[in-house]
């Protein structure tokens, strides 16, 4: 193995002990190489979906990939497994877990979500919950993981309690208080809640939920066990599993940690990874800990999992790591945010403490934004005719609330707005001036033509 | 670089210099094209590209396995889920009353570790009884195996039981034996049993792979072993029918309940570019003589003759007959090695890799009850892929015959 200059962040096998010198961090046009590789020209402000890797990550990814192609019984047998462990130990230390046995890796929150689930699925099943015991998640949870609510808990006769969060909303306690709300809906005739479902930071709309005070409350209703959906959380904001405490805590890299796709971290709290919780593809590895079994389940790629390492060369570049990025990508989002909210006469979807890299901001109410399929016409209008990528939700009016507004009437509709490094000032400015014209143009959504 | 005689993990794009002046690397460079597109502008792929592409894919695999509708065919990642796919419903069977407690499913004894487990997660679990199949090695006939499993078959509807499935592999791994799938799933129709799933990971570019013609309810076989497909991707094929509509890829997306195939489509993000790659390795694939029942032919005729001179240097026998082997051949290793357990095996290969360059996996066989000294216990499992040359196969033969000459014995490895 060749031994490279680490400053070079070309080695895919060392992990960076700490920052660098300010002459050293990296300089605007390093980033800009770095991103070279995505589509010029396009403002690129949803990294909330599918997030983004910078190119040394990827001719890392690479390398282990030859690796493999190479010769890959030796590799099977003799790198796969400790390049893994090295992943997990990084990841161990960044989110405060006790131990590196509680890391297990995955590809994404998706498949997180179906090993906790499935364990709940077997307890309905095999009858250690009574039919009537409640699952309770969030309205707004992400689509996949209410499917696989659907599949594993609803299927096997457990009930579900759905939290109707405000939005937009003003506090964490007007979060806190439906929770509470819920629970004793959830509580209600006797029945046992087995398992809550928290957002860290919900999707759609997207907004930072006082998770540490949720799984406190939840410990002391008595609910089993409490599994945190972070999708978004790694790379976006402080991660301490210990200080949330949560049973389950499920964060993926390649949003906001500059992982290539996909690469997620599936936490489990010590007495819980000794149990039943077992990856639903089931190899050779099956009852040797969820981490293990997550380590081989067959033959695939597992290249995204073994970069972890380059990413944290990556990250150690910039000033403050990635406590200085997250920092930089909050200040910038909310600065975007109002400037788009004064031009457009609207208003932000949080407070700017419930936000992290992403925000969500009041679109024009002369855009006549009243369905999803106006919000999904108005996304392509913006990605064909205007090169803007964002994310458009559509705020279903609530009976007998006129909800907010602005000059000329209800605001239904929200961009939800990312920053990462690669942004610049004139990707908003592009959403800004494209959002300006069709107003100006008298459109509303219904008259924008696309392919 | 080591001389690769394994059918095992990857079977991936070869070395580049193999042949004709064909490149492998093309197969690499359109994957690396296809991940650049999506990190380009992943929200635009997503909308725009991705499910287009996983058709054409799918469309090209129902054509080459002869099912009748896309609907048919699902992409997964490996046969190791498309098991669990399968395995999953089976439990739900049971867990729904569907099934009895106690109602069979039936293996093979030499059914793969991954498949192994995974009945046991899912069927044994849920309360199914499982029955295997001993099946003889090294083998003469396929009369023995089809008695073998008529047999456990009988086992299996004993005391009023019923037969949900039998998991039936078309080639096995280890040892590797090709199986007479379809004169099993005629059995299996006939003794009423209800599903049958053929783990295929060895199928496609490796034995006849006809739907129609084989009759399973369920057929999986890996792209990436003998179809040149980089990691990973498999085909899962589902004949459509009532008795199977409730099929569901365990990591559940937005996608649930809109069948197997779109839901296997869209399993969260990740990278699924070796799922859209199969046009171009069919390219690839076709430039060669005969496309692939070209090169299935002349691999099955050079790893029957390279075993053959094997077992004439070393004295030994094949682990069965030439025409129940396919790209790959059991090859008996000299009974003065002392293979005496699975550890031994692993360590010879070890030593094998590390010593002499050479890669081939080692299977131990038990000597059975009655069998005298001097027997067999170790065989080799080598392949025939087009980057294979005869001189890696010169290399394996001298290497074991330096070891014979050395009077190298298992029982002098380090213990570990």
């Amino acid at each position: 193995m060749e031994h490279e200059d680490p400053r070079n962040g070309e080695s895919p096998h060392r992990s960076s002990k700490k920052p660098k010198f300010s002459s050293n961090y990296i300089p605007e046009s390093e980033i800009r190489d770095e991103f070279s590789h995505h589509q010029p020209r396009v403002a690129r402000i949803n990294n909330g979906s599918f997030g983004s890797c910078p190119g040394s990550v990827l001719a890392a990814q690479r390398r282990w990939q030859l690796q493999f192609l190479r010769q890959p019984d030796e590799f099977y047998f003799n790198t796969l497994r400790n390049g893994i462990t090295a992943s997990r130990m990084i990841i161990k230390d960044l989110i405060n877990a006790d131990h590196v046995d509680e890391v297990s890796l995955v590809d994404n929150a998706t498949t997180a979500a179906a090993i906790v689930l499935q364990q709940i699925g077997h307890s309905f099943a095999e009858g250690k919950f009574k039919k009537s015991d409640t699952v309770l998640m969030l309205h707004c949870a992400f689509q996949a993981v209410k499917k696989s609510i659907q599949a594993y808990v609803t299927r096997a006769g457990g009930s579900v309690v759905e939290v109707r969060l405000p939005f937009p909303v003003n506090s964490e306690e007007e979060i806190i208080s439906e929770f509470k709300k819920s629970i004793t809906e959830g509580k209600s005739n006797g029945r046992k809640i087995r398992l809550a479902i928290i957002d860290h930071i919900t999707s759609m709309p997207s907004v930072v939920i006082p998770v540490k005070e949720l799984v406190r409350v939840c410990r002391e209703e008595g609910i089993d066990q409490v599994f945190v959906d972070a999708a978004h959380a790694i790379g976006s904001l402080k991660v301490d599993v210990k200080e949330i405490g949560a049973d389950f805590y499920v964060s993926n890299l390649h949003k906001w940690f500059f992982c290539p796709p996909s690469v997620a971290f599936l936490h489990c709290k010590k007495a819980n990874a000794l149990s039943d919780v077992h990856h639903p593809v089931v190899s050779h590895e099956y009852g040797n800990g969820l981490p293990i079994e997550s380590s081989w389940i067959g033959t695939r790629d597992y290249s995204s999992q073994l970069v972890i390492p380059a990413v944290l060369e990556f990250v150690n570049r910039f000033e403050g790591g990635i406590e200085g990025i997250m920092e930089r990508n909050h200040e910038q989002v909310v600065k975007m945010g109002k400037m788009l909210a004064e031009s457009w006469g609207t208003n932000l979807g949080s407070p700017p403490e419930m936000c992290t890299a992403m925000i969500m901001v009041g679109l024009p109410s002369r855009l006549c934004l009243n369905s999803e399929e106006d919000a999904s016409r108005l996304r392509s209008y913006l990605r064909d005719c205007h090169e803007v990528e964002v994310p458009i939700f559509y705020q279903v009016p609530k009976d007998g609330e006129d909800g907010v507004r602005d000059n000329d009437g209800c605001i239904t509709g929200y961009v939800r707005i990312s920053h990462q490094v690669y942004n610049t000032l004139d990707d908003y400015e592009k959403l800004r001036d494209a959002i300006n014209q069709i107003v100006n143009d008298g459109k509303t959504c219904k008259m924008l033509c696309i392919e | 670089m080591a001389s690769s005689l394994h059918g095992n993990n990857t079977q991936i794009c070869p070395n580049p210099t193999a042949l004709n002046g064909g490149s492998a690397a093309d197969v690499l460079s359109a994957q690396n094209q296809l991940q650049l597109q999506w990190l380009r502008q992943p929200d635009n792929f997503y909308f725009n590209q991705l499910q287009p592409k996983i058709i054409q894919s799918r469309t090209i695999i129902k054509d080459i396995i002869n099912a009748d509708h896309v609907d048919e065919v699902s992409i997964v990642d490996n046969a190791t889920t498309a098991a669990a796919i399968v395995l999953q419903q089976i439990a739900w069977g049971f867990a729904e009353g569907k099934f009895c407690r106690g109602d069979a499913a039936v293996m093979l004894h030499y059914a793969y570790g991954a498949v192994k487990k995974s009945v046991e997660a899912y069927v044994t679990r849920a309360g199914g009884y499982v029955i295997e199949v001993p099946l003889p090695f090294p083998v003469s006939s396929v009369d023995e195996i089809v008695k073998e499993f008529r047999q456990a078959l009988r086992r299996g509807k004993q005391n009023g039981r019923k037969v949900r499935l039998a998991v039936i592999d078309h080639v096995t791994s280890m040892p590797t034996v090709v199986i007479p799938v379809k004169e099993l799933v005629t059995i299996c129709r006939e003794e009423g049993v209800d599903q049958v799933f053929v783990d295929a990971a060895h199928g496609i570019g490796c034995v006849d792979v006809d739907m129609k013609q084989i009759g399973a309810d369920f057929y999986t076989s890996n792209l990436h072993k003998w179809f040149f497909c980089p990691p990973s991707v498999a085909f899962l094929y589902c004949k459509k029918s009532t008795n199977n509509s409730d099929l569901h890829h365990p990591v559940v997306s937005h996608e649930y309940g809109n069948g197997l195939a779109i839901e296997s489509a869209w399993i969260g993000t990740r990278d699924y570019s070796s799922y859209l790659v199969v046009p171009k390795v069919l390219e690839f694939i076709n430039r060669f003589e005969g496309g692939i029942e070209g090169i299935k032919k002349r691999n099955h005729e050079y790893v029957v003759e390279m075993g053959q001179m094997l077992v004439k240097a070393w004295g030994t026998r094949l682990g069965c007959p030439p025409e129940m082997c396919s790209s790959m051949v059991m090859v008996g290793l000299p009974a003065c090695l002392g293979i005496s357990s699975d550890h031994d095996a692993l360590e010879l290969r070890t030593c094998l890799r590390g010593k002499f360059g050479v890669e081939v996996p080692i299977y131990y066989r038990p000597p059975k009850d009655g069998e005298e000294g001097g027997v067999v216990t170790g065989y080799a499992r080598i392949s025939y892929q087009v980057y294979n040359k005869v001189e890696d196969y010169y290399k394996f033969r001298d290497a074991i015959n330096q070891l014979v000459d050395n009077a190298f014995t298992c029982a002098s490895l380090p213990i570990s």
